[in-house]
């Protein structure tokens, strides 16, 4: 036992170490205190914001995609609905059950049957949709319709495709849509609401975006802008409830400059030969036409094609993927002419009086070799009307023979050659203007005077697509000045282009345009044969691009046996004369005779234009 | 005198400690029907526990101190004998042996160590002379580290080291030599690094180290500590209201109804609700310390001290874990968090307290 002196010193020690650790504790519930402090009400925003994160999930909805229409109004490409039947796998019980059950209504494939038991568990966990049945048709809805008051968990939901009802005659003009890269996705999504969450779609096929022509080049005006639906969930990321939505925008509607009709007659004049048709009205610079032929199914690339059938076209020589109207590269041939003859006048080196003597070919002074026309024994006294008419090389061989290279580059690029022309189309190839620069750098070789000679006649290393040659012809008809091309239709901002002369008159012009215009109504001219298949009158140039050097008609012949190695046949023309309206490129690829075979397919385009 | 005079019997209570808790046992259901998500099975069987709790802690609280300075020993071989026969029979939930299975009950006999030992102790050391002698100390020290090593291999850090901190507070209470304390301080901070690597699961060092870096492994041990922090905070100043915490009950926050409800209470009554618990805390912490003072003797003041601080402890661990500044051990918040033998521990823990405040010594004539 202790005695009564050791119990007061006990009781007071206790009391000092009693004192000792509440004091502690009283620290340690101010540390407490003052962390809780910092968590509600000096941090308060911060973990409102994290709480709000955490409980609520945002997904994207993908808006409907804007229409493509052509310059009548009339519809080119839509979104056509189809209709899926999906399910909610958070309330259905037993899954094997529920698809035998649907099965007596809407037959479910196996392999449907598979990808629905595969995904069910996960989607049911986060209570997501599930998609049984792709592209349901009408008799389906409605056996589906009458009982749907048995089926909460089953409802039908539309989903989009990209149609068009004129599926190969448009394929190059307005392109298709695909799956977006890594890059464009996330260039897309950036522009949502909230990159990097799931995204509602409105599209059967997922996340689309223009791959190809209009598709393409306007792909932000038409995908419109991207809503958003909040959802409530849990810990596990289960959607709860819907809190909030917000609508997408819809794309804008693209009204293009194309004419539906030309391109129909286009088709159907070209029947299915490699070539390309480019027109445009002359006015405004706007294309009516861009057609390229062969062709495919836009419809097949927007919403799935087989790989056979894919590999198909992209294995097929006539390379139907090929936008031969703004990428094709072809030699202008006989086309250049009225070029070469503005050339002529403005630099002074003829007159429409000089004329020379064409014996059928022209020998180059220097080293006497021999460069033949197309007619044996040639066209005999010709000056520069003449020569357009008949065609005569030997005249523009000897004019190209008198230029000055760098001049007659330059000439050639201010009549739209050796760039790009139009302001919005996908992909266009700015073709070539040969100059002895180039040829140094590219060839390593030094420019001769043969080379300069061919070009009066279009041949040699100038390459131009049909478009250009569209333009060059709608410049030639409204006397040097036309805006850059456009697909779109009543663009206010149009660049304009003004072709500089000095020399070269409205008078000049009209000798132009007549000669152009005999090149037809002439019982001389080298494509009389379209006089009767028109009822106006039409400014025309034919060319006959050689794809193989030769000296004389016997070797063509032989070499003609092989199809790909036969003359590209071309043709530039526009009317109606002498007020000119629409401006039309023909190329025929192996057609031979510019004027027979090109012909009658520029003419068709342009009655159906103005007719 | 706290002391109502019936013809048969005499009733002994403290207003003050019996009405508090009765109070907060009350808020608790109230808290965890919040916290269960509106489970009525949950707030049934806890109710049947604060009402079964309440009335043991009454029936505790009549004998006279020296019943229980006189069975101490046998309460802690009593409580030893079930740890025992838990590491036999025990049942394994999570890798953890804790628990017996009586069938309608699961008895965690580590809470019956953590009261048995500091009365035990507090009756092996009343009559000591100051300070403890060195054969003593080492008796107590070998009792307790016997009880700590018990629980230790279950594995359950949170019980043991507060079985540890209990015997502790009552060694350090009796006179334990400050010339002990010194140098036993200086052997476990050299020692430290041998206990980091051989005493701790890598689960709990992880937890650890968890928490001087939570932000580093968001979804991973760290979950807990961020999601219980975004619960507190998004709290403010007066909570997003009953039954609306967004964390709780959309999951996010871990173990609701159990270790994190004070982050429930703090999400949904915000930091006025928070003050408003730690204050009742604190009321019946005063008044503990009130009674230990003013207690009849030696026994009864460190019996009193040791329950206390225990309580105390409880409390300071889950809220130190809860807000972020201790790491994540299991830890209940005492009379609010769902659970069985540790709500009942302290029930009897306040019924012993009770019992030794309210018998004043009888005085020989």
């Amino acid at each position: 036992m202790i005695d009564l002196q050791e119990r007061f010193i006990e009781r007071r020690s206790f009391i000092y170490r009693l004192f000792l650790i509440y004091f502690l504790f009283g620290t340690f519930l101010l540390l407490i205190l003052y962390q809780i402090f910092q968590l509600q009400i000096s941090n308060y925003s911060e973990y409102e914001i994290a709480a709000l994160e955490n409980k609520t999930h945002e997904m994207n909805i993908q808006p409907i995609r804007g229409l493509i229409y052509d310059r009548n109004g009339e519809v080119l490409v839509k979104n056509v609905p189809t209709f899926n039947l999906i399910s909610i796998p958070n309330k259905v019980n037993d899954p094997n059950s529920f698809i035998d059950d649907i099965r007596n209504f809407i037959d479910i494939t196996l392999e449907e049957e598979a990808i629905f038991y595969e995904k069910f568990k996960s989607k049911a966990r986060y209570n997501r949709e599930l998609v049984i049945k792709r592209n349901l048709n009408e008799q389906q809805i409605a056996s589906f319709e009458v009982r749907k008051h048995n089926y909460p968990s089953l409802f039908v939901e539309k989903r989009y495709s990209r149609y068009t009802d004129y599926p190969s005659i448009l394929s190059h003009a307005l392109g298709y849509i695909g799956a977006p890269s890594e890059v464009e996705l996330s260039q897309i999504l950036s522009e949502a609401l909230h990159p990097r969450q799931e995204t509602i779609f409105s599209y059967g096929n997922g996340f689309i975006s223009g791959k190809t022509g209009i598709e393409k080049t306007f792909d932000n005006e038409l995908r419109g802008k991207f809503g958003e639906k909040v959802y409530e969930v849990d810990a596990r990321g289960k959607l709860l409830k819907e809190i909030s939505i917000k609508n997408p925008e819809e794309g804008m509607s693209i009204f293009t400059s194309l004419d539906l009709g030309s391109h129909i007659a286009a088709n159907k004049a070209l029947d299915g030969r490699m070539g390309a048709v480019v027109a445009i009205e002359i006015e405004t610079g706007e294309i009516v036409t861009l057609f390229s032929s062969p062709s495919f199914s836009i419809n097949d690339l927007s919403n799935g094609i087989s790989r056979d059938k894919f590999n198909t076209l992209i294995n097929s020589p006539q390379k139907p993927f090929f936008n031969r109207a703004l990428k094709g590269r072809y030699p202008p041939a006989s086309t250049i002419k009225p070029a070469i003859g503005i050339f002529g006048l403005e630099n002074k080196l003829i007159d429409w009086n000089f004329s020379i003597e064409d014996p059928g070919f022209f020998t180059l002074p220097e080293d006497g070799r021999i460069y033949r026309g197309w007619k044996k024994g040639g066209h005999g006294k010709v000056n520069l009307n003449k020569a357009i008419v008949v065609s005569s090389n030997t005249y523009f061989f000897s004019l190209a023979y008198r230029s000055d290279i760098n001049k007659l580059g330059d000439h050639f690029s201010q009549l739209g050659f050796g760039s790009k022309v139009c302001i919005d189309c996908f992909d266009e190839d700015p073709g070539l203007i040969p100059t002895p620069e180039w040829k140094r750098n590219k060839l390593n070789s030094g420019w001769s005077l043969g080379d300069t000679v061919n070009l009066g006649v279009g041949q040699g290393y100038m390459v131009a697509t049909p478009i250009q040659l569209a333009y060059y012809s709608g410049m030639i008809a409204n006397k040097g000045f036309i805006n850059k091309l456009s697909l779109i239709q009543n663009q206010e901002q149009s660049l304009s282009h003004l072709i500089a002369l000095d020399n070269f008159k409205e008078l000049d012009w009209n000798k132009l345009h007549r000669a152009m215009t005999d090149v037809i109504d002439s019982p001389a001219g080298t494509s009389r044969r379209l006089q009767d298949l028109k009822s106006f009158k039409v400014a025309a140039k034919s060319g006959t691009a050689e794809l193989v050097s030769l000296d004389s008609k016997e070797d063509y012949l032989l070499i003609r046996e092989n199809e790909e190695q036969r003359d590209h046949a071309i043709m530039i023309a526009f009317g109606p004369m002498p007020s000119p309206k629409y401006a039309v490129s023909v190329v025929i690829e192996n057609g031979e005779s510019g004027g027979a075979v090109a012909g009658p397919v520029a003419i068709e385009v342009l009655k159906e234009l103005i007719e | 005198m706290r002391l109502l005079k019936f013809k048969r019997f005499n009733f002994f209570y403290d207003p003050y400690l019996l009405i508090s808790i009765i109070f907060l046992s009350l808020i608790g259901l109230i808290i965890l029907y919040s916290a269960s998500q509106e489970s009525s099975a949950i707030i049934i069987k806890q109710s049947i526990f604060v009402f079964f709790g309440i009335i043991l802690m009454i029936i505790v609280s009549q004998p006279d101190p020296a019943f229980y300075k006189n069975l101490s020993g046998l309460f802690l071989i009593f409580s030893v004998f079930l740890m025992l026969l838990t590491i036999l029979l025990g049942t394994e939930v999570n890798g953890a042996k804790r628990w017996l299975d009586f069938g309608f009950f699961t008895l965690q006999p580590s809470e019956l160590i953590k009261i048995a030992l500091p009365i035990f102790l507090a009756s092996y050391l009343y009559d000591k002379p100051l300070p403890i002698n060195l054969k003593d100390t080492f008796f107590s020290i070998l009792i307790i580290s016997i009880s700590f090593f018990l629980i230790v291999f279950q594995p359950d850090l949170g019980t043991s080291i507060v079985v540890l901190l209990a015997g502790f507070y009552v060694l350090f209470l009796a006179g334990l030599s400050w010339r002990f304390i010194g140098s036993s301080f200086a052997v476990f901070l050299l020692s430290t690094p041998f206990l980091w690597n051989n005493l701790l699961e890598p689960f709990q060092r992880q937890r650890i180290a968890t928490l001087f870096n939570p932000e580093a492994d968001p979804y991973g041990t760290a979950w807990n500590i961020t999601q219980s922090k975004i619960a507190i905070g998004s709290g403010g100043i007066s909570g997003k209201g009953y039954g609306s915490g967004s964390q709780s009950h959309l999951d996010f926050l871990p173990e609701t109804t159990s270790d994190f409800i004070f982050a429930v209470i703090a999400e949904e009554f915000g930091f006025l609700g928070a003050l408003a618990l730690l204050s009742i805390y604190t009321f019946i912490l005063f008044r503990c310390f009130y009674l230990s003072l003013n207690a009849r003797d030696r026994f009864c003041r460190l019996t009193i001290g040791g329950l206390s601080l225990i309580f105390v402890t409880t409390i300071f661990v889950n809220l130190g874990m809860v807000v972020g500044i201790l790491p994540v051990v299991g830890m209940p918040l005492p009379f609010i968090s769902s659970g069985g033998t540790s709500l009942l521990s302290f029930y009897i823990a306040f019924g012993i307290i009770i019992s030794m405040a309210s018998h004043k010594k009888l005085i020989r004539q």
